[in-house]
């Protein structure tokens, strides 16, 4: 960063030890290679893909393209979207750039069907959640999805 | 310490954009080409090492553990490596120790590398920039290429090595890279070609310059008590150097003649080890860090294939010309075949593995005993590993 990049700040001192500004920066088109119909299905569908070994059978979602048991090629399925927490916690405080608004509720969810769990945002109320409490999907409106995980989020099926 | 032994290679064909695979899918591709190789499974792993070298490729700081989860080793031993250019070098040494130690019996080496996730090339070579000194380089925003550049220009002004012979070595890398079907950038030149590609940094232009590669490559290593309960034999490893220096462009203690000077210590280290007193006559095919066409014939000197000062007479006597006296980067190297940093040093490896084994197709080398192989990065070639490996 040089003086006359318009994020430069001068030289801080404190106690007589110097301390010099910077920023790292790197920009990314992220591939998401064999796993890009899992980003596809749900920025244009709506609809949440898992993968499904033809060996054991195990479902995987999030979805990996190969069961790292049988080691062989797993095939594409659709998860049915609900499932149930498993581990949950609420945020009170935002602690990096990547979520800011706060409070908000994580937790694990086990979708039906399922190997393993997967961590999620959920919605709803956080004194009223419990382990084993059943989750729906929901999507946000296609207009607001960008083929992301953050593009659904799960609430109480109760 | 006990005797060491690869008994399987794998590989993915290198590109610069595997668009559709993600960069634990190309370690996967490259595992199991390996373990399909040896004739063993998965579960004869005991431990992995990954040579995956910069966090800012894969957009994700620890990116072995996921590798290492996805590939079902999960709770068994897993480490990463990063040092640069040398990463495979070191990721290599890394699980020979493991080896040779008796920690474990077979130990699998996962070179990975996904460079074209970042937005464009100025991204790139911003990301290899961040490992220059923080406190005295740093703003400099200076790349690798220019360290290098200054070591190429001291041989021309000092031994009268030009532009025109070091793009003899672009034309014969290229060349070599049409009898390897996994290369990235085979290639029909003259020098004149060479030549007229546009300067990045004097007096290297761009076809001068290494590849950015996306693949893996992958090799298991043995102890000799295990090498019985896999399909082939073994190749030894019966030499490894490694050397770590200044990281910082200019800095070298007295480094006599050599231009790179941990590249020679990693050299000295291994021949001593091997019991290799004369590299020209005892090693016949090698696998080195041509990172930028001059690079090369620095090498030469360094590793003792030719005199100080000679490294220009040897490439254009054809010495490491396939048919030459000794082939250097038969693979096509990393101007030819394939730059994914971190699968470089352990891709390299398994080229020799498939020469000592007479297993390299159009690209072979005749009667090849002993091979080496070796990598090397950080500025100017602060880190190198050199390994010299045997039928």
């Amino acid at each position: 960063m040089d003086e006359n990049d318009p994020r430069f700040k001068p030289l801080k001192e404190q106690d007589g030890f110097a301390l010099i500004p910077d920023r790292w920066k790197v920009d990314y088109f992220m591939s998401m290679g064999e796993l890009s119909r899992f980003s596809l299905e749900l920025k244009e569908n709506g609809r949440l893909m898992g993968t499904k070994c033809p060996e054991c059978g195990s479902i995987y979602c999030w979805p990996r393209s190969w069961c790292h048991d049988c080691y062989v090629d797993c095939e594409w399925v659709e998860m049915e979207p609900r499932g149930r927490i498993t581990l949950f916690a609420r945020v009170e405080i935002s602690l990096n750039d990547i979520q800011t608004e706060v409070p908000y509720m994580q937790g694990g969810v086990q979708l039906e069907g399922a190997r393993y769990p997967i961590v999620q945002f959920i919605r709803g109320e956080f004194e009223k959640m419990y382990p084993g409490m059943p989750v729906r999907v929901e999507f946000r409106p296609p207009e607001e999805r960008t083929g992301r995980i953050r593009d659904f989020y799960f609430v109480p099926d109760v | 310490m006990r005797r060491v032994g690869i008994v399987g290679i794998g590989n993915t064909p290198f590109k610069s954009r595997h668009i559709d695979k993600t960069f634990p899918r190309l370690a996967y591709e490259s595992v199991k080409a390996a373990l399909e190789d040896a004739g063993a499974s998965k579960d004869d792993v005991e431990s992995v090492v990954y040579s995956i070298y910069n966090d800012f490729f894969e957009h994700c700081m620890m990116p072995d553990h996921h590798v290492h989860y996805l590939l079902g080793f999960a709770r068994r031993p897993g480490v990463r490596i990063t040092t640069g250019g040398a990463t495979g070098g070191y990721a290599l040494r890394a699980a020979y120790a493991e080896v040779a130690s008796g920690l474990h019996d077979v130990v699998m080496v996962v070179g990975v590398e996904k460079v074209g996730d970042l937005a464009n090339v100025m991204e790139m070579v911003k990301s290899i920039t961040y490992a220059a000194d923080p406190f005295f380089e740093a703003a400099l925003g200076a790349s690798p290429a220019g360290s290098y550049g200054a070591a190429i220009r001291f041989h021309m002004d000092n031994y009268g090595t030009t532009q025109e012979d070091m793009a003899l070595v672009v034309v014969k890398n290229k060349g070599n890279a049409k009898n390897n079907p996994d290369a990235q950038s085979p290639m029909d030149l003259t020098v004149e070609d060479v030549l007229a590609s546009p300067m990045i940094i004097y007096p290297l232009k761009v076809l001068d310059h290494c590849l950015n590669s996306e693949g893996a490559a992958t090799v298991i290593l043995v102890s000799e008590e295990a090498t019985s309960r896999f399909a082939r034999e073994p190749v030894w490893i019966t030499g490894v150097g490694a050397s770590t220096e200044s990281g910082r462009q200019a800095e070298r203690d007295d480094p006599g003649r050599s231009l790179f000077p941990a590249v020679r210590a990693s050299a000295d280290a291994a021949y001593a080890m091997a019991g290799v007193t004369d590299p020209a006559s005892a090693i016949q095919v090698a696998e080195v860090y041509d990172s930028f066409s001059g690079v090369e014939i620095l090498l030469y000197e360094e590793f003792g294939f030719c005199g100080w000062g000679e490294g220009t007479r040897f490439l254009k006597e054809g010495g490491p010309d396939m048919g030459g006296r000794l082939p250097v980067n038969p693979s096509g190297g990393l101007i030819g075949g394939e730059h994914a940093i971190g699968a470089t040093g352990v891709y390299q490896a398994a080229e020799i593995v498939r020469q000592i084994r007479g297993e390299a197709g159009a690209r072979q080398v005749p009667g090849v005993k002993a091979g080496l192989a070796q990598s090397m990065g950080g500025a100017r070639g602060a880190y190198s590993v050199t390994m010299v490996l045997e039928g």
